[in-house]
């Protein structure tokens, strides 16, 4: 990895007061026998006491050492010193003795366990277990397809008050039978009962495309090798990233990077991010977790820049999502050309011909201005055609961006709306 | 769509009870259902209708707001500013906002909302906010009603309707801003309604005259002499002892003479014996504060209000009969603040003289500012360095910052100099940051000297990218 930039340093702090303090320590001053290597990062910082704290960061992680008592990591020295490198102030120079053994164990470490991509530590067992889960699948399916017609066959018109307990249920015995996806999207019809009055149309949505779900995965061996992929996927299936490294579709590219969500949840912070081929004008998704509370991993690149590198898709009829490889470093990039809001919801329509399931799709749109719709707002195009934003959702940003002038936006698209994620004030990209 | 409808009702009620029909549906469903169930119509209506979306129609897009914009300033500049609105030396903010504005560099719009939130309870900042915010101030304030103050400056038009049907705030704000736009005409649209108003208001909008005060006031100054209230009364002496050739400060002269006759190298007082009426309704106060009589406190309010054209400069340095000399110091004191007088606030400071309940740092800034640092090093004998500077405007001239950090730099991390190091963190101009205290090492604690290398440090930063 290369040098960081100061956001991608304070992206990963863990609250605003480390960000803070770590800007504090940002300074050379606060520094003796600083050094920089290829793979680590490291100083002595004078804190309350005797001694000097010793810091180093190992930049493949990165992961964080440092001799201070903080409970927070990384702590405000790590951040100090990343900053410090970030801003081209830590000269290089050959790593000190605690340095090297430090990194050198966690780099013998990570290579342990590391085996050839797509190699099995045994075969025979993985095989067992996965014959195992088949079953197991099979007969959670079995099970969902006779639930499902027995709801429909007595009316789920009594639902609203069982509903929230029967889909509970159902979604844990999902779990159980090892189809969390499926859990996923019961969980999710649930979520509707109630809420609005037309929630039954929206939960019928809901439980036939579970049911679409369950009958495809009846008649798998039949459906295209691609389209079984995604269904499979759809129940629950992962594919390991070892696989997909090694037998996934490879596309190298300048990848534009369109931008991020991020979604907080309870458990998992989830960050989905959308990429655009310079040349090949493929679309690809990086999906990235963090337990909650805990950093992401730094974005390769901000929002409108490009990556070069390889994308490694996952196996499906609608190959979106995938794994970087990054070859260069990251750099500048032009405004992207974008679509009216015809040839965007047209573009959605190509993927749901693909993926059924398909529920998010990134879009750019060009020469859009913004329009108060409803309570909302809306993007409307030089056709005079609007996409509404997502409900909610905060757009004085986009608005001020804008001031009213055609500009070009980046977002996320579902049947709520369109959640920007970046938008273009002339040629400089502007994250929302 | 059509058809979409029986199935929702068949699935609500049970296809027991109600069995599905799929006749209504458009013929391309009905084409692939083949002997399909309920579930699997509604599955091929559900991706039918969500592929059929149509953008919507008749949205109308917002105005464009006319003008230009401004060139950005460097990254490093916005991403400070950014760093500011995070909550990292924010109060530099609007030093940053001033020093793009005079340098032409317009603010990037994604940081305006939060800008604009920023100042909304800070009324200090609006004027910063709504100059950086350029062609999209008034774009803003018309879409988002919590930012309306952003068009303040054309709001607070001189549409009369606010003065005679507004509330108290709008009233105030039409008549301020008339007051700076046409004097006489603001005048004359209080005296009109006057009479009808309560003695608060009339308190409150009398203080608003303040603002280009002069000699035509006084007929109207005069008649409020004799308000009924006490305080409009009050109000109406403070403004009157503020106009140059008034009847009253003639008044007030008559009085000092009569009881103040310079003879034979002396300054003989003769203190009043009783407080006249005319006296009291120029705003003389009866009673006397603790510590001083109440002749010597009548006096000195007379000295106070005299115009200081009428008293001669020598008199500091003349002997006094009949009186503690004091008095007379803190008279002039008061009289040299309310006339902002530099000739007599200097005159005051050198002969080391008595302020009364002013501080020192109340006549210092009456000096022109290149002679802050010379009279703050000899007043710093008597009065504490902090006091005296901490009243005076920012950003300071060169020489009394430097001053300031050259002893700052002398006296460690001793903590009766925190005070002093936090209003110099602030005050310093842009070409003493680079001041050599900021290369001197502070140490890993929190010490006021390391908070002020930080703030001094982040301003000189935050000068050179915006350069």
């Amino acid at each position: 990895m290369g040098l960081w930039d100061v956001e991608q340093v304070l992206g990963l702090a863990s609250d605003a007061a480390s960000a803070k303090a770590g800007q504090g320590l940002a300074r050379p001053e606060k520094w003796s026998e600083a050094g920089a290597s290829d793979r680590a990062v490291w100083g002595l910082c004078q804190g309350s006491g005797k001694q000097p704290y010793q810091t180093a960061v190992d930049l493949s992680g990165p992961a964080y050492k440092c001799s201070c008592p903080s409970r927070k990591f990384p702590c405000k020295h790590a951040l100090g010193l990343l900053l410090l490198h970030a801003a081209g102030e830590v000269r290089p120079g050959d790593e000190a003795e605690w340095v090297k053994t430090w990194v050198d164990q966690r780099a013998s470490r990570a290579d342990q366990p590391e085996r050839k991509p797509g190699e099995v530590a045994d075969p025979i067992a993985a095989q067992q277990r996965a014959a195992r889960r088949t079953d197991r699948v099979s007969s959670g399916m079995a099970e969902l397809k006779g639930w499902l017609d027995d709801q429909v066959r007595v009316g789920l018109g009594g639902f609203d008050q069982r509903a929230y307990t029967e889909l509970s249920r159902l979604a844990a015995r999902m779990v159980d039978a090892q189809a969390p996806g499926v859990a996923g999207a019961v969980r999710r019809a649930a979520g509707v009962v109630g809420r609005g009055h037309g929630w039954p149309g929206e939960l019928l949505e809901e439980l036939s495309l579970v049911h679409l779900i369950v009958s495809a995965h009846d008649r798998l061996a039949e459906l295209p090798p691609t389209l079984a992929d995604t269904v499979l996927s759809r129940i629950g299936w992962s594919t390991e990233t070892a696989r997909v490294l090694v037998e996934g579709e490879k596309v190298q590219d300048d990848w534009l990077v369109l931008g991020r969500v991020i979604e907080p949840d309870d458990r998992l912070t989830v960050r989905r991010v959308w990429l655009r081929g310079a040349t090949t004008g493929r679309l690809g998704l990086i999906l990235t977790f963090a337990a909650a509370g805990r950093p992401l991993d730094p974005l390769p690149a901000r929002p409108g820049e490009y990556v070069p590198g390889t994308l490694s898709f996952y196996p499906g009829a609608l190959p979106m999502r995938a794994l970087l490889t990054q070859t260069d470093p990251r750099q500048p990039a032009p405004r992207p050309t974008g679509f009216t809001a015809h040839q965007a919801l047209a573009s959605y329509v190509e993927s749901l011909a693909a993926d059924p399931w398909n529920e998010r799709w990134p879009l750019v749109l060009q020469d859009v201005r913004p329009a108060r719709h409803g309570d909302g707002w809306a993007l409307v195009d030089a056709d005079g055609d609007g996409l509404e934003l997502l409900p909610g959702w905060d757009a004085w940003k986009l608005l001020a961006v804008s001031a009213g002038d055609p500009i070009t936006v980046a977002g996320e698209w579902n049947r709520a709306g369109l959640r920007p994620m970046t938008c273009w004030h002339n040629d400089r990209p502007v994250i929302l | 769509m059509k058809g979409w409808d029986g199935l929702v009702s068949s699935a609500l009620l049970g296809t027991d009870r109600r069995p599905a029909h799929f006749e209504d549906l458009p013929e391309h469903i009905q084409e692939r259902l083949g002997d399909g169930g309920l579930l699997d119509a509604a599955a091929l209506a559900t991706v039918y209708k969500r592929a059929g979306r149509k953008p919507l129609r008749e949205v109308d897009p917002i105005p464009a707001a006319p003008g230009e914009d401004r060139p950005l300033p460097r990254p490093a500049a916005i991403r400070r500013l950014a760093a500011m609105l995070g909550g990292f030396q924010t109060s530099a903010l609007g030093e940053w906002l001033r020093a793009a504005d005079a340098r032409g560099w317009g603010v990037p719009p994604e940081h305006l909302p939060a800008l604009a939130d920023y100042a909304r309870h800070r009324a200090e900042y609006r004027p910063l906010v709504i100059a950086a915010a350029g062609r999209r101030a008034r774009w803003l304030a018309d879409l988002n009603p919590e930012w309306r103050y952003l068009h303040a400056a054309v709001a607070e038009s001189n549409d009369p309707e606010y003065w005679t049907h507004g509330n108290a705030v709008q009233r105030r704000t039409w008549l301020r801003t008339l007051r700076q736009q046409d004097p006489q005409a603001a005048r004359e649209a209080l005296t009109e309604v006057w009479p009808t108003e309560s003695a608060a208001t009339r308190a409150d909008f009398l203080g608003l005259l303040t603002d280009g005060l002069s000699l035509q006031d006084e007929d109207f100054l005069e008649s409020a002499l004799d308000d009924r209230s006490r305080e409009v009364r009050r109000g109406a002496a403070r403004l009157l002892s503020r106009v140059p050739g008034s009847k009253y400060g003639e008044r007030m002269t008559e009085r000092l003479h009569s009881h103040l006759v310079p003879s034979q190298g002396v300054l003989a007082v003769d203190l009043p014996k009783r407080l006249s009426e005319s006296m009291e309704r120029d705003g003389i106060d009866s009673q006397n504060p603790e510590g001083i009589g109440k002749r010597a406190w009548w006096f000195l309010q007379i000295i106070a209000n005299t115009p200081l054209s009428a008293m001669e400069l020598e008199w500091l340095q003349t002997p006094v009969e009949g009186c503690a000399p004091d008095i007379l110091q803190a008279g002039w004191t008061e009289a040299a603040i309310r006339e902002g007088s530099a000739e007599w606030a200097r005159a005051l400071l050198q002969s080391e003289a008595s302020t009364g309940d002013r501080s020192p740092a109340e006549l210092l800034r009456l000096l022109p500012a290149d002679e802050w640092a010379r009279a703050v090093d000899v007043l710093r004998k008597t009065v504490d360095v902090t006091e005296l500077v901490g009243g005076l405007p920012v950003p300071w001239p060169e020489s009394l910052a430097s001053m300031i950090l050259d002893q700052l730099v002398k006296v460690g991390s001793n903590r009766a100099w925190a005070r002093l190091a936090s209003i110099a963190a602030r005050a310093v101009p842009p070409d003493v940051l680079d001041h050599p205290i900021t290369r001197e090492s502070t140490g890993e604690e929190d010490t006021w000297r390391r908070r002020l290398v930080e703030t001094l440090t982040f301003r000189r930063e935050m000068y050179e990218e915006l350069s």
